[in-house]
């Protein structure tokens, strides 16, 4: 909340410096005062290129280790075959199996009711995840962008209910009218 | 060192204060074409910094330019907050007279 105020301050600052400098008359005296100094030396030049350099590479690194920790394992839906509605996976359910793990993908294979419940952490980050309808002859990939996508309203969240706080991500399966037309069905609730 | 400092400072916190304005139209929110030109006044703050370790008065001529250019996007919008802050509301009041409450005799 701070920083628009000392945008402005510093900028007026800078401005009003700039500007004295610019019209004021040049000095007589070759090394300048301390306020309106001359050219800098050539220890102070080294000294500024150096500390450049280190912020260069020390704000390069922090953006590629920060790129880094925001990746995550993707995830490939697995949704019964012509299903139609919510889908909600639950975490951090004890007593459910672990998600598994297929070509560096984890597998989420949704139930016929649109559920999943794993004893697996929430992962998040950046990840192209992928949808595929499951049916007897194979799986059939799901588009989930532009006009054509069946996939709508992702969301991660947590919610309390009788068996405690649950941690969940939902997505809705289906044409964007679909989409539209179920926001005045009642949502489900936590069991 | 002082300009370099002042110039330094001024293009590294405008520009880093635009750039948080600007990464909010991820979230969809609007923003402003004036955003653009601060942020090149800012890189040319940074520009300005460097130039004036070599030659102070190019350095302060090219830092007031670029200050200027960085105020097209505050000057509007200070002007703004402070119109908000001191009410001067006199458009949407014109043409409307205030109601007058009764007189009412106290004591």
């Amino acid at each position: 909340m701070i920083l628009p105020y000392l945008s402005v301050a510093v900028l007026v600052v800078a401005t009003l410096y700039a500007a004295v400098v610019s019209f004021r008359q040049p000095s007589e005296s070759a090394a300048g005062s301390w306020i309106f100094p001359a050219a800098a030396g050539r220890r102070v030049r080294i000294f500024v290129g150096v500390a450049t350099l280190i912020l260069v590479i020390g704000i390069g690194s922090w953006f590629a280790l920060s790129v880094q920790h925001t990746v995550r394992r993707s995830s490939r839906f697995l949704i019964p075959d012509g299903y139609a509605g919510w889908v909600r996976v639950e975490f951090e359910v004890q007593g459910a199996p672990a998600l598994p793990v297929e070509g560096g993908q984890y597998v989420l294979r949704i139930g016929p009711d649109g559920s999943l419940t794993t004893s697996s952490l929430e992962q998040f980050g950046w990840a192209k995840d992928s949808y595929y309808f499951d049916s007897v002859d194979g799986l059939h990939l799901i588009p989930d962008a532009g006009p054509q996508s069946l996939i709508w309203g992702k969301i991660n969240g947590e919610a309390a209910g009788v068996s405690g706080k649950r941690k969940y991500e939902e997505f809705f399966v289906g044409t964007q009218q679909q989409f539209k037309d179920q926001g005045k069905v009642e949502r489900r609730t936590i069991p | 060192m002082l300009p370099f400092a002042i110039y330094f400072i001024a293009g590294t916190v405008t520009g880093f204060h635009v750039y948080t304005l600007l990464s909010l139209a991820v979230y969809g929110a609007p923003f402003n074409p004036l955003e653009f030109v601060s942020l090149l006044g800012s890189f040319g703050l940074l520009i300005a910094a460097y130039v004036s370790l070599f030659r102070p008065n190019a350095g302060a001529r090219i830092a007031l330019i670029a200050a200027l250019t960085v105020w097209c996007f505050y000057g509007p919008a200070v002007a703004r907050i402070l119109r908000t802050r001191h009410g001067t509301q006199t458009k949407i009041s014109r043409g409307f007279s205030r109601p007058t409450a009764p007189g009412v005799e106290l004591g």
